[in-house]
């Protein structure tokens, strides 16, 4: 059975599989790996489908959010989504299990399309009163609405760096990042906490 | 310190904190508050510098950021020394070090200055005209002129200091903390707008905080009374932002503005540490209100530039504000009524005013009049005609002006004094202004340019906009910004003010001597030394643009961008060329406002975070493995694996070998990979590929080449199809995100009838591949549930398997030419199941190769890497894969343009294989290719594209795109270097197993 | 740098997205039916004009949506953004 490894790598020996990195207003951790899917589609089949098989309405107003108990689900364009479960599950049984009933009734129905990007994007959770101030260092949306609204979605670039930004309460961001550029922008992130 | 220079003012300045600094090595004592000028003047030192050209002695003359001549060197570690500082501007600090720039050996004696003796010989452009014939003899004189001119030192070690970049986005941005910028910021903020207000100093009020006089009165109070209190009442505002020791640097389309703020500057070097240095806002305003004020003009006549010359008002500011008096006998001269404000502030303090000079036939506004009953001497219709003193002032020469004022008249009168306060009227700060975009006009009463028509949403208010009396100041800046900002505040309707009107206005723009114009040295520009004769000069030239003349002659080129020079230029150009000001216009304003510092601009951007790098998930084991590091794109790509103290070819001359004889391991996750699902996807990759997809079965792969529209080779890859419905794209590592960019916009512009999704699985894959006649053995170890017998797992087709509880895709595809598989698997486990594979690969001596071995191995089967043996001029005709076109399909992108007139041509270049003579010899990557030896210029007919030393064939070998190569098999050619010809042969690109046995071995 | 109204994020900076040229050349159905100078023309030739510009453009860091802006290159100011497929607003 092959380990899982972090894509940062650890700096810190502590116990905990994943990263973590406390700075004086700020709380910076990588979430343990979760599941993720990228559902696309245009048709009103294609909603109602996926609000069946996972009791989800997808957000159609854009930069919003909507979830339930299980998942949460981000827009990202008018027939772009990404689905993720809010927990860590046991990633070998109920991901496949979830990918698998989506994809048979999406995409091989021809619906849509239903990708799994459990591993595409590593997510960093950052948390504390200087969030909005950190991402202003290298991001050049305008928080100032956003900050205040619980589930707003956005698409952006920090520090050079396509990012998704999601806001899960007010001074706590989901912050979704490419597996290849999460190392270099985990560091960019804490080098710049650390003079917040 | 000289005590007498001081005088208490407990308001501005922390007299109980004595700080220490020192100038030009000799330590000095200032207090808290101070800037580097003031605590230089309290000391009596006013020379701080040699000018540029002629190297005469200056001395401080402003209190701002237009300083022309007070600019020093900070520091003198060779990490951290600052040239072209403005000693107006640096807040004194404990352990301050700063010295003074363009003199050598020292300010006081100084070599250059015999230049100023040769001053007629050098007049405008001497050096263009001198220096540039013959002109082979520049680089000489170049030597010698840098040498003894130069401005300050640059640092010669990197800076340790760190600095960012901050975005910022309100509502309102005041730029400019002075009367009307804090009027515009409380009406906005109060009104609950998002507001911002900056200011460059370290402190809110501008000059109205320090103006206590009778005739400028707010509510009974005096106007710095009454503004202190609305400065107080700022904190309490929630919407309002306050950001002093800000300066706005740009100011660009969209409302989108630059500015710097100083974070430690103006701290000792032990509170400094690991603090950020300076913070560049990038700042988002809705809308923007420009209140910067005006900046003071200097006056025009002979000698103006000696030290202890000062604009009025900067001397009004070193004794209101800073406690120091500029000198003990000060004259003023001036063509306005602010000299009268610095007079009557001067006598306040003690200071012995010998007289003002004012060129004006005579006036009776109320500061003239407080003035006159004080007792102050008034030269009226006079004008400075000399001043005499080397290394300070030390006395005047004053003379009436003639009924026209065009020339003296009557006896000179010797006036001694120590300081002379100079002030020639208001030039308003519209450089932002124009910096955006904005147009100006020319106000003729009061010879100013002021913002008149701009495309962003912005206003001007206060003196920036032409308003320089008090309550003109108030009134307008509060009905500017109510109207600006759609507000009916009414918080300074009702205000009553009492504010000194000027009556009279007068202006000279080079006010005349008893002396020819060429005996004189009236200075324009102090930093750049050009002279009101220089500008003349220019015009007679023949220069008439004001562009021209500010090139020719230099004037406003210096580090202070003609801050003051800038009006009086114009003004001596419209007055000799008999043209307008308003029609001649003004040179353009260009960002940065003042100077920024690298730092500031690149921010974070250094060292680690020069560029973003990407890493693939078994990043760590290459570096556990010792592998150096090739760049693609933002990846780090395993290049080669040294063993021990081998170099990169023995290692790549290796790994290639060991790949061929036994098995070789390599990391592809930097491949791009796409998901393509959709009824349409087998349609869609018939159109963006130049072969047939239609009739690929389930479970099969088929490498695919994609064109531009002209036709040219964009990238290349495998795809496999995974489903009825499904397939999985690769591309090359560099052209990953461009074909998936590409590929959705033919999507959603050219053909959104097609149903079909795209989605990024780069990162999400870890790819290993592995090759060699035992890579069978060792997939089989690590998967022992896959059936690999060729007959069910044949070349060009994948198994979905698992190892362990996690799923993974293995495809029998090839770039080596060997047998190899490629195992995809969810990037987390792909360390994991790479050691695994090494393990399993040991007793296979399995060896790790690096991009450099799969590009040595790929160019022995002849296959080409877009980008390296492509560069977008190659058609699949030009590298001899017409194979791989489609005869059938009746279009796919770029189709049409491969029966071009010039994609038909037969002498294009094509690809072809090279071989060496010497068969030791190896090429170099880029060399050119011609068919003769003794023939100049010789004929280029193509170049090496790829060329490496086969181990595998034991001999050199290359990839070259020739001129109808095609045809040219067998031919020889010649690789001329630089001392030596390479003898070459022409051949097929495939060099090694034409037959492709090797991937079913 | 231009503050850009994507039609379907809203309005972002300019740094997320890229231009794409000149809008409104559609690729002909049947290239193959084309001369070499019709072929030409759409593949070479732009308008490249000072003053009011028809362009295409895509958020490329955002929702990965292309849309059409029309933008007077003599001011940069962008008077409409509208979707592919749609109509200009403004002629």
């Amino acid at each position: 059975m092959p380990d899982w490894n972090s894509a940062i790598k650890k700096i810190d020996n502590d116990a905990a599989s994943v990263n973590t990195k406390h700075h004086s207003e700020l709380f910076i951790s990588e979430v343990e790996p979760i599941i993720k899917l990228n559902l696309r589609g245009k048709s009103r089949d294609f909603l109602s489908m996926v609000g069946k098989i996972l009791n989800i309405i997808l957000p159609t107003e854009a930069n919003t959010s909507t979830n339930n108990e299980y998942i949460t689900a981000l827009w990202f364009s008018p027939d772009e989504w990404l689905i993720f479960k809010n927990n860590v599950t046991n990633r070998d049984t109920e991901e496949i299990k979830i990918e698998e009933n989506l994809f048979k009734n999406i995409s091989q129905k021809k619906l849509g399309s239903v990708t799994n990007v459990s591993d595409q994007f590593v997510l960093i959770n950052i948390q504390g009163k200087n969030v909005y101030e950190l991402l202003s260092s290298g991001c050049p949306f305008n928080f100032n609405d956003f900050k205040n609204k619980k589930g707003a979605v956005t698409q952006t670039i920090l520090n050079h760096t396509d990012v998704i930004i999601y806001n899960e309460e007010i001074n706590k961001i989901n912050l979704f990042v490419r597996r290849s550029f999460s190392e270099h922008l985990w560091s960019w992130i804490n080098d710049c906490a650390s003079r917040l | 310190m000289s005590e007498n220079l001081r005088i208490t003012n407990n308001k501005f300045i922390d007299q109980t904190t004595t700080i220490s600094f020192k100038f030009d090595g000799k330590t000095l004592y200032g207090f808290k508050g101070d800037t580097l000028a003031s605590a230089l003047l309290a000391n009596n030192i006013h020379l701080v510098g040699r000018s540029f050209k002629y190297h005469r002695p200056r001395g401080i003359m402003t209190c701002g950021s237009e300083e022309p001549n007070a600019i020093v060197q900070v520091g003198n570690d060779a990490s951290m020394t600052e040239p072209n500082a403005r000693a107006t501007e640096i807040e004194l600090y404990e352990g301050l070090d700063a010295s003074s720039q363009n003199c050598w050996p020292s300010v006081n004696f100084d070599i250059g200055a015999v230049n100023n003796f040769f001053s007629p010989i050098i007049p405008a452009a001497f050096y263009y005209k001198t220096f540039m014939w013959p002109a082979s003899f520049w680089k000489k004189y170049e030597y010698f002129i840098r040498k003894s001119a130069g401005l300050g030192k640059s640092p010669t070690e990197p800076d340790k200091d760190i600095y960012d970049h901050r975005y910022l986005h309100c509502d309102v941005l005041v730029v400019g903390g002075g009367i009307s910028g804090i009027i515009a910021a409380k009406t906005a903020a109060n009104n609950g707008l998002n507001t911002v207000l900056i200011d460059d100093k370290n402190y809110l009020g501008g000059t109205t905080l320090f103006q206590q006089n009778e005739c400028f009165k707010i509510n009974n109070s005096y106007s710095n009374e009454w503004l202190k209190k609305e400065i107080e009442t700022l904190n309490s505002i929630e919407n309002l932002t306050i950001k002093t020791r800000t300066t706005l640097a740009a100011y660009h389309s969209y409302n989108y503005l630059l500015a710097r703020e100083n974070l430690t500057d103006h701290l000792s070097s032990s509170k400094k540490k690991n603090k950020i240095r300076q913070r560049l806002w990038k700042i988002r305003a809705k809308k923007v209100i420009i209140a910067t004020g005006a900046m003071e003009r200097p006056l025009i006549f002979n000698n103006n530039d000696r030290p202890g010359i000062i604009l009025s008002t900067s001397i009004k500011k070193y004794i209101d504000y800073y406690g120091v008096k500029c000198g003990q006998k000060i004259s003023l001269f001036t063509n306005n009524d602010s000299a009268y404000e610095t007079a009557i502030s001067l006598i306040n303090s003690g200071v012995t005013v010998n007289s003002v000079i004012d060129i004006r036939d005579k006036t009776n506004s109320l500061i003239v009049k407080q003035a006159e009953k004080l007792g102050i001497k008034i030269h009226w219709k006079s004008t400075v005609v000399n001043t005499n003193g080397y290394k300070k002032i030390n006395s005047i020469e004053i003379m009436k002006l003639s009924d026209d004022s065009s020339g003296v008249i009557g006896k000179k009168i010797n006036e001694e004094c120590d300081c002379l306060g100079i002030s020639g009227g208001w030039t308003p700060r519209v450089h932002l202004f124009t910096q955006s975009g904005g147009k100006l006009k020319f106000k003729d009463k009061d010879n100013v340019f002021l913002p008149d028509k701009s495309e962003l949403d912005q206003i001007s208010i206060g003196s920036c906009n032409g308003d320089f009396e008090l309550d003109e100041v108030i009134k307008n800046s509060f009905k500017l910004t109510n109207k600006f900002l759609n507000l009916n505040n009414n918080d300074y309707e009702n205000l009553e003010i009492i504010s000194s009107k000027e009556i009279d206005k007068k202006n000279i723009w080079l006010l005349p001597s008893d002396k020819p114009l060429g005996k004189t040295k009236p200075f324009l520009d102090f930093q750049n030394d050009s002279t009101a004769k220089d500008v003349k000069l220019a015009l007679r030239e023949g220069f008439k643009s004001i562009e021209h003349v500010k090139r020719y002659t230099t004037t406003g080129m210096g580090t202070d961008q003609g801050k003051l020079s800038n009006m009086n230029a114009l003004g001596i150009i419209a007055e000799t060329t008999g043209v307008k000001m308003g029609e001649l216009g003004t040179t353009t304003f260009r960002p940065p406002y003042t100077p920024l510092t690298f730092g500031a601009i690149v921010g974070r951007n250094v060292g680690e975070f020069f560029d973003i790098t990407r890493k693939t998930p078994m990043h760590d084991w290459h570096v556990e493995n010792k592998a150096e590091f090739e760049n693609v794109g933002q990846w780090k790509r395993a290049w080669y694996y040294p063993i021990k103290n081998e170099n990169m070819h023995k290692a790549v001359q290796r790994e290639s070998k060991a790949a061929r004889d036994s098995a070789g391991i390599l990391d592809a996750s930097t491949l791009g990979k796409i998901d393509i699902q959709g009824s349409d996807a087998s349609e869609f990759l018939n159109r963006v590929y130049t072969n047939t997809w239609s009739k690929l079965e389930i479970g099969k792969c088929r490498y695919g080449l994609m064109l531009n529209e002209d036709g040219m080779v964009y990238d290349d890859g495998v795809t496999a199809r995974l489903g009825e419905n499904h397939y999985l794209m690769t591309t090359t590592t560099g052209g990953a995100a461009n074909v998936l960019s590409k590929l959705e916009d033919y999507l959603q512009t050219e053909w959104p009838e097609l149903d079909v999704y795209l989605t990024s699985v780069t990162d999400h894959y870890a790819t290993i591949s592995i090759c060699g006649p035992n890579s069978k053995k060792i997939v089989k170890k690590v998967i022992p549930d896959l059936d690999l017998t060729d007959n069910n797992f044949p070349h060009m087709s994948f198994k979905n398997s698992m190892i362990g509880k996690i799923r993974c895709r293995v495809m029998r595809i090839s770039f080596t030419g060997e047998h190899s598989y490629e195992i995809n698997i969810q990037s987390s486990y792909g360390k994991s199941v790479w050691e695994e594979c090494f393990k399993a690969g040991k007793e296979f001596n399995i060896t790790p190769y690096g991009t450099e071995a799969m590009h040595l191995l790929r160019a022995e089967k002849g296959f080409i890497i877009a980008g390296q043996d492509t560069d977008g001029t190659m058609t699949p005709v030009d590298l001899q894969m017409d194979w791989i076109i489609s005869k059938k399909k009746y279009d796919f992108i770029g189709k049409r343009s491969l029966y071009r007139s010039d994609t038909i041509r037969e002498d294009r270049k094509q690809l072809v294989g090279l071989l060496t003579e010497d068969p030791k010899e190896v090429l170099e990557e880029g060399s050119q290719i011609v068919a003769e030896t003794n023939k100049q210029p010789v004929e280029m007919l193509g170049h090496v594209t790829s060329s490496y030393f086969s181990p595998n064939l034991n001999k050199s070998i290359a990839l070259a795109v020739i001129k109808s190569g095609k045809k040219l098999k067998g031919k020889k050619m010649f690789v001329p270097m630089e001392n030596k010809t390479i003898n070459v042969i022409i051949t097929d690109a495939i060099f090694l197993d034409k037959e492709n046995k090797r991937l079913n071995a | 740098m231009f503050l850009i109204n994507c039609p379907y994020c809203g309005e972002r900076d300019q740094s997320e997205f890229s231009a794409g040229g000149e809008a409104h050349i559609v690729r002909p159905k049947q290239p193959t039916e084309l001369s070499d100078d019709q072929w030409a023309e759409f593949l070479f030739m732009r308008k490249n004009i000072k003053g009011v510009q028809f362009e295409r453009w895509n958020h490329a860091h955002g929702c990965r949506k292309w849309f059409n802006m029309i933008r007077d290159t003599s001011n940069d100011k962008i008077q409409a953004v509208y979707k592919m497929g749609e109509k200009p607003p403004i002629k």
